[in-house]
């Protein structure tokens, strides 16, 4: 391990604070700990969307939790944000400018079940993807979490995602599936250098870590996958149809413009999108039909 | 490193492959140069084979060298390539 590297952990708070605070008061442990090795970890980041704080500003429990447990491990950083993308890009782009070439940054979602004892167990093994990008000079690992078939967001990858991905990136989702299953995961840790690449493009509002996969693959980086737990998301439970259709369409759209923008620049390249736009639409249409029957 | 993560010196690690089939297995991996002579597995009576190397912490790459072709451990926690750009298995110790 490079000796003057530092690790930069950046916190996204959820968007809607949950009822309790035992998952956050778990997670914020791991964070102080974090806070303490100033050798190995750079100050913690955590990233509070304003429209949070706002529907929270009445609230006496958030506000203390804010001040005594948040503020006091991590700088806050308060931003209008659209989206959890926009979260992670104000968050990992602060943290960049703070960080140097041989620093690894390292995303941490904050709306997981961390209070429970699986919860704990994945906190116990997160620490596990920086460290892999330093040990083993990799660009970027992969968190993946261990699902059944049946769970929503599996569902919505094998039938949403890669489906997509083979229609508009076929090699490229080849690739990316021998090293995750789950390529919308929002556990990872990323390099300097190859931040700075993604920093600097289009950062879209959306499944951005399908876009850094995808960066990846486009340009031979190295990439790991790291097995981090079982845990789910909170609310716990499936996600509705709406959603998942949502999140397939939200997935289509980011897939259309990054091909546009790879192949706007060759020649006929308009007849070459209208076929694939036609193949998309239909992987949509039977991806609406499965994720219907199974989740309506 | 992180309090979830505690160091040791060294520490035994079994490398376990099912392989039935297979007339010789041998763990390669960052440890040992990908050196096949130097971790040989032994056959267990269920087919399987095994062997304990003792690892320091940190994190290693490593792959099962079946009758001479590398292959995956499916049990591993983790996926990354070796430095020719083969796919391998990743072993946290902690």
């Amino acid at each position: 391990m490079a000796t003057d590297a530092k690790i930069h952990p950046v916190v996204i708070y959820p968007f809607r604070q949950p009822g309790h605070y035992s998952d956050l008061e778990e997670l914020y442990q791991l964070i102080a700990r974090l806070d303490e090795d100033k050798d190995t970890y750079a100050r913690p980041i955590t990233v509070i969307d304003r429209k949070t704080h706002f529907a929270m500003e009445a609230d006496k429990a958030f506000l203390d939790f804010r001040k005594n447990t948040v503020a006091r491990h991590s700088d806050v950083l308060d931003a209008w944000c659209v989206d959890t993308c926009q979260m992670w890009c104000s968050g990992l782009g602060l943290a960049y400018e703070q960080g140097g070439p041989d620093d690894v940054y390292w995303l941490i979602p904050g709306d997981f079940n961390y209070g429970t004892a699986v919860g704990r167990e994945v906190l116990g093994r997160l620490h596990d993807l920086p460290e892999i990008c330093l040990e083993l000079q990799q660009d970027l690992c992969i968190g993946e979490i261990a699902t059944d078939h049946n769970n929503s967001k599996q569902l919505i990858d094998t039938y949403g995602t890669f489906a997509l991905l083979y229609n508009w990136f076929p090699e490229e989702a080849q690739e990316i599936r021998q090293y995750t299953e789950r390529p919308r995961s929002e556990f990872f840790a990323i390099r300097h250098s190859f931040l700075r690449e993604v920093l600097r493009q289009r950062w879209y509002a959306y499944e951005q870590t399908v876009v850094m996969l995808l960066q990846a693959v486009f340009t031979n980086k190295h990439m790991s996958r790291f097995f981090v737990g079982n845990i789910s998301d909170l609310p716990e439970g499936r996600e509705s149809f709406s959603s998942a259709l949502q999140q397939v369409e939200r997935t289509e759209r980011v897939l259309k413009s990054i091909w546009r923008e790879r192949n706007q620049p060759k020649a006929g390249w308009t007849d070459q999108y209208r076929i694939l736009e036609t193949q998309s639409e239909q992987v949509r249409r039977t991806a609406m039909i499965i994720l219907k029957n199974l989740l309506g | 490193m992180s309090a979830y993560g505690a160091r040791r010196t060294l520490r035994g690690m079994n490398f376990i492959c099912v392989a039935p089939q297979a007339q010789s297995v041998s763990l390669v991996g960052d440890f040992n140069k990908w050196n096949p002579a130097e971790n040989p597995m032994k056959r267990m009576p269920d087919g399987a084979w095994l062997v304990m190397v003792e690892l320091a912490h940190g994190h290693h790459r490593y792959a099962f060298l079946v009758d001479g072709n590398l292959t995956l451990d499916p049990r591993a926690q983790g996926v990354t390539r070796n430095d020719q750009g083969e796919r391998v298995s990743l072993l946290p110790v902690s």
